[in-house]
């Protein structure tokens, strides 16, 4: 093997390998990159607060001085209005917002002892459209135990504004989901009390949610007779980026939650830049794919006689070929590995970045880049060995 | 292997001509193992394409050529690769040695496939043949003559029921060519195996069997 190494080795140009050799680093480099920073900052636009997902849209009805004095239109949405709604082609699926229609007030307190109480209200939307551990989000009749999440901004409101200037201590997210309150329901002539415990916090959506098993029985309960059209809609669409939602929602009066669309936007915006840059990359890996075969072909055409007279002595054209063949997978391999340290030291560098903006969030892994990346590597190793053991069958057929 | 057939066989660029008179050339011809054979020709009758297509590397000829009753044609490269290292082995004319590596790298190349002799017996053969100074020198360096016996210690260095010896003393003097023919004989009487060797006119002083007319 050695000798047939010492062979073989002559005519390798090394401009032409050092060329093939950079521009797979670069082409790699660039494909693997644009898939980890895709990934790294998708959670930013979409999975802040692991909630809602970007492609949930929120729709209610625009509130009118009329509706405020009890005229002009309902702002509920009609029975006949969500099948409308659920039959557009952008709606993957559609669900109601169920509010509370009875008095609801809540106190919170430590070792049983009272400190603060407020009037509130819940609503709920269908358990599907949430995105926390559903093991924790359930709700059966007779437990007497409610899941409850509520708007980050709340919390921000009692630490800042407050608790501040009423002396009180402030409280992290932690702390509140290990206050238990006391949720009190009054209707239909029943006034009864439940346990209740903060197990999450939204920062997008904007109320308070309990599980909608919950509301079902509760409404039932404490309010049988009142009309249960919900006032707001969650919507799952598979592209927010699309025109025709806008001109839809528009064309009805209706109103949206405006961020989630350019959250949705922006993630669209984001997988379409990464997308052609890691299609540049491809390109330039295509195209030092190319180098290298030239090189090969041009390597093999020099040294064709020696081949040859190596098979006419008895060495099979796997072995003739086996070589070149380790020769390519080992600069592949060490592309590979090249690659993968440039791009987690890249890593760090932007994820340094975008820390100091963005210090709550948390990065996607680096193993999807990676497994594109030995992909790649074997795709191209695989090509390579098959394209040379092609030229030597070439040569053993006399073809060359 | 225990005998080449040679059916009828002609090159295909001889296709056309009418007058074939040759011992060989659609014929049948039976090589045997063991014995010795001497294939006379001028220039131009064919006889580098009678080695050539023996070994395979050519095949553009009419007829057939049976190794043992197979035909030659149906065999897989596994099996030419086989038969090269194990079952006929050939001193080319052109020597085919690589010019990049020194004679005693050109036979080792060989023997590292099918390790077969050691490297003292080996270095006796260069000692015989009187280039053992040369064995570590670049081949390229050597004269033609000095190439024809590193070639010939390559083509040993295998097992072999035939050896295809194509014109190997052409550029030797007596006393080289008659070591050279000792050897030769010594190393297939050793395995048992047929020589067939080619000449334009000189050649090596052997017990041929037979003698063919091209």
């Amino acid at each position: 093997m050695k000798l047939v190494w010492k062979l073989l080795r002559r005519h390798i140009s090394l401009p032409q390998f050092a060329g093939f050799f950079f521009a797979n680093l670069l082409g790699m480099l660039i494909v693997l990159l644009s898939l980890q920073v895709y990934r790294d900052v998708k959670p930013i636009f979409s999975e802040e607060d692991g909630f809602i997902r970007p492609d949930y849209l929120i729709l209610s009805k625009r509130i009118s001085a009329l509706n405020a004095i009890g005229l002009g239109s309902v702002n509920t949405f009609s029975e006949r209005e969500i099948r409308e709604l659920e039959s557009q082609p952008f709606a993957k699926r559609v669900g109601a917002f169920t509010a509370s229609k009875y008095k609801v007030s809540c106190s919170m307190g430590i070792d049983g002892v009272a400190q603060i109480g407020t009037e509130m209200f819940f609503e709920s939307v269908p358990d599907a459209f949430v995105d926390v551990d559903l093991k924790k989000w359930h709700f059966s009749e007779g437990d007497d135990f409610v899941p409850i999440i509520v708007p980050k901004t709340y919390l921000a409101i009692y630490n800042f504004g407050f608790a501040q200037s009423q002396n009180l201590p402030k409280l992290s997210e932690g702390v509140v989901g290990m206050v238990e309150m006391t949720i009190a329901m009054r209707g239909n002539g029943r006034n009864e009390y439940i346990k209740g415990r903060v197990i999450g916090f939204s920062t997008r959506l904007n109320t308070i949610l309990a599980p909608e098993s919950f509301i079902r029985w509760s409404n039932e309960r404490y309010a049988p007779e009142a009309e249960a059209e919900p006032s707001r809609i969650i919507l799952e669409v598979s592209n927010p980026a699309d025109d025709a939602i806008v001109n839809y929602i528009n064309g009805k009066g209706y109103e949206m939650e405006d961020d989630k669309l350019d959250a949705g936007r922006m993630t669209f915006f984001l997988r379409l830049v990464s997308g052609i840059v890691m299609l540049v990359g491809l390109l330039i890996s295509l195209l030092s794919f190319y180098i290298l075969m030239l090189s090969i072909y041009l390597l093999v055409e020099k040294n064709t006689e020696k081949m040859r007279t190596l098979l006419l002595i008895g060495y099979s054209p796997a072995r003739v070929a086996l070589p070149y063949q380790l020769l390519t997978i080992g600069m592949n391999a060490a592309v590979l590995l090249i690659t993968a340290c440039m791009l987690c030291w890249l890593r760090t560098l932007y994820l340094q970045r975008l820390h100091t903006v963005f210090p709550q969030m948390t990065a996607g892994s680096v193993w999807a880049a990676l497994l594109l990346g030995v992909a790649l590597f074997v795709i191209i190793s695989l090509a390579n060995a098959l394209i040379i053991r092609r030229r030597i069958n070439r040569i053993w057929n006399n073809k060359s | 292997m225990n005998s080449i057939v040679l059916d009828n066989t002609l090159p295909n660029v001889f296709l056309g001509r009418g007058d074939t008179k040759s011992d060989i050339w659609r014929q049948q011809v039976t090589l045997e193992k063991g014995k010795t054979y001497l294939v006379e020709a001028s220039s131009g009758t064919g006889k580098s394409s009678l080695c050539s297509f023996i070994i395979g590397y050519r095949k553009d000829f009419d007829g057939s050529i049976l190794f043992d009753g197979t035909d030659s044609r149906k065999l897989h490269t596994s099996d030419w690769t086989q038969l090269r290292q194990r079952h006929i082995s050939m001193l080319f004319q052109e020597l085919r040695l690589f010019p990049e590596l020194t004679a005693m790298e050109n036979v080792e190349i060989k023997n590292s496939l099918t390790g077969f002799k050691t490297r003292k017996e080996i270095e006796g053969w260069f000692q015989a043949l009187g280039i053992a100074d040369k064995m570590q020198s670049p081949v390229r360096l050597l004269s033609f003559g000095q190439q024809q016996r590193v070639a010939m210690i390559r083509a040993l260095v295998q097992p072999f029921d035939f050896l295809l010896a194509d014109e190997p003393i052409s550029h030797l003097d007596e006393t080289n060519s008659r070591v050279m023919a000792a050897i030769m004989m010594e190393e297939a009487h050793r395995q048992g195996a047929g020589i067939v060797t080619t000449s334009i006119g000189k050649h090596m002083d052997l017990p041929y069997d037979k003698t063919l007319c091209l």
